[in-house]
């Protein structure tokens, strides 16, 4: 299959708009959450409010205290909806020098809830500035998420998936780490994995096992360099 | 009424057991299965209101292991999906099914009803 292959590319735009969608599906539940805490905060304000005025003796600080959670709130949902602002932003861009670090610990946030429903913890261990790749972020992020969507019930009894990055020759090297059971059958990317595989094989990446340290090793090599980053 | 509120939100349900105290009704409240199944253990409550999606226990099996230890509780199912499958989900498995963010004067008058 080469990158100008019709199908690789019908199954490298399924696979992005997969991703593009559980992520999207992942945020907006995440800010439904967390407009509802405030809606109940504000709602608690205006019940506090009332029975003060209509008497109640209520000590004020319990309006701050939930003025300042609302705030926190509201702190925690931009963060998040910059967070796929981001992803969204990466789409048309190709052929630029990222820094994984600033790439995986992007992908994590947005793997945040997923994480916690598994009761597990993704941890990017990867010092900023450290590594860098020439690439299609968004793909690689697609990449990289298909890979924790493979990892996550594959997690050790330490419940923490690490994330590590690191530079060799001609790209970068990106392990997902503590692992139980990860074996050469899983590097199809999961059943479903055809457009992961896609869009692998445009990246130029190869994904392979270490049962014995228990990872899933993703090799990505530099593309080549575009001006700008423009579309391939 | 006493009312067991059951959602992995800790600043969801204690807001809203605060709120429901604003209007009388006797409200505790867990983040977890297994703090829902000890307080269900130590005393009975009239509704149990529960956040379909929970890490562990979701909020269905939760429902059947509470249902077990007091046959007579009523149930209410919240989410913050809202979508068509999550709707055929809640309202297969309980009396009533609210999407968040909840109306407090729907929620009560929700708890009024199926508390009878």
């Amino acid at each position: 299959m080469t990158t100008t292959d019709p199908v690789c590319w019908r199954s490298v735009s399924e696979e992005g708009l997969r991703f593009f969608g559980e992520m999207s599906a992942s945020v907006s539940h995440e800010i439904r959450n967390k407009l509802a805490v405030i809606n109940e905060k504000a709602g608690l304000v205006q019940d506090i409010a009332l029975a003060m005025k209509s008497g109640r003796s209520i000590d004020p600080d319990r309006l701050a205290l939930q003025a300042g959670k609302i705030i926190e709130q509201i702190r925690k949902a931009n963060q998040i909806v910059g967070a796929l602002s981001r992803l969204a932003h990466s789409v048309d861009r190709s052929g630029i020098r990222i820094d994984l670090a600033d790439l995986i610990g992007l992908v994590v946030e947005l793997y945040g809830r997923k994480a916690a429903q598994a009761e597990i913890t993704i941890d990017a261990a990867v010092p900023a500035d450290s590594v860098s790749l020439i690439t299609s972020p968004f793909l690689l992020q697609g990449l990289i998420g298909a890979c924790i969507n493979l990892s996550m019930p594959r997690v050790d009894d330490s419940r923490i998936m690490t994330i590590a990055a690191e530079s060799c020759s001609d790209g970068a090297v990106i392990r997902f780490q503590h692992l139980a059971g990860i074996s050469e059958s899983d590097t199809d990317l999961g059943g479903n994995g055809a457009g992961a595989r896609a869009i692998l094989a445009m990246l130029g990446g190869r994904v392979s096992a270490d049962g014995r340290h228990g990872e899933l090793v993703l090799e990505l090599t530099n593309q080549e360099e575009r001006e700008g980053g423009s579309q391939p | 009424m006493k009312v067991l509120l059951v959602d992995d939100e800790e600043e969801l349900v204690t807001t809203l057991a605060e709120r429901l105290s604003f209007r009388g009704v006797e409200a505790k409240w867990a983040t977890a299965g297994d703090g829902a199944v000890e307080l269900t253990e130590r005393e009975p409550f009239d509704v149990v209101v529960l956040d379909v999606k929970m890490p562990h226990l979701n909020g269905i099996q939760l429902k059947k292991i509470l249902e077990r230890i007091r046959p007579e509780m009523k149930f209410v199912f919240l989410t913050g999906h809202g979508s068509e499958e999550d709707f055929r989900i809640g309202s297969a498995e309980a009396e009533h099914y609210l999407v968040k963010p909840i109306d407090i004067e729907t929620l009560v008058a929700t708890l009024n009803e199926v508390a009878g």
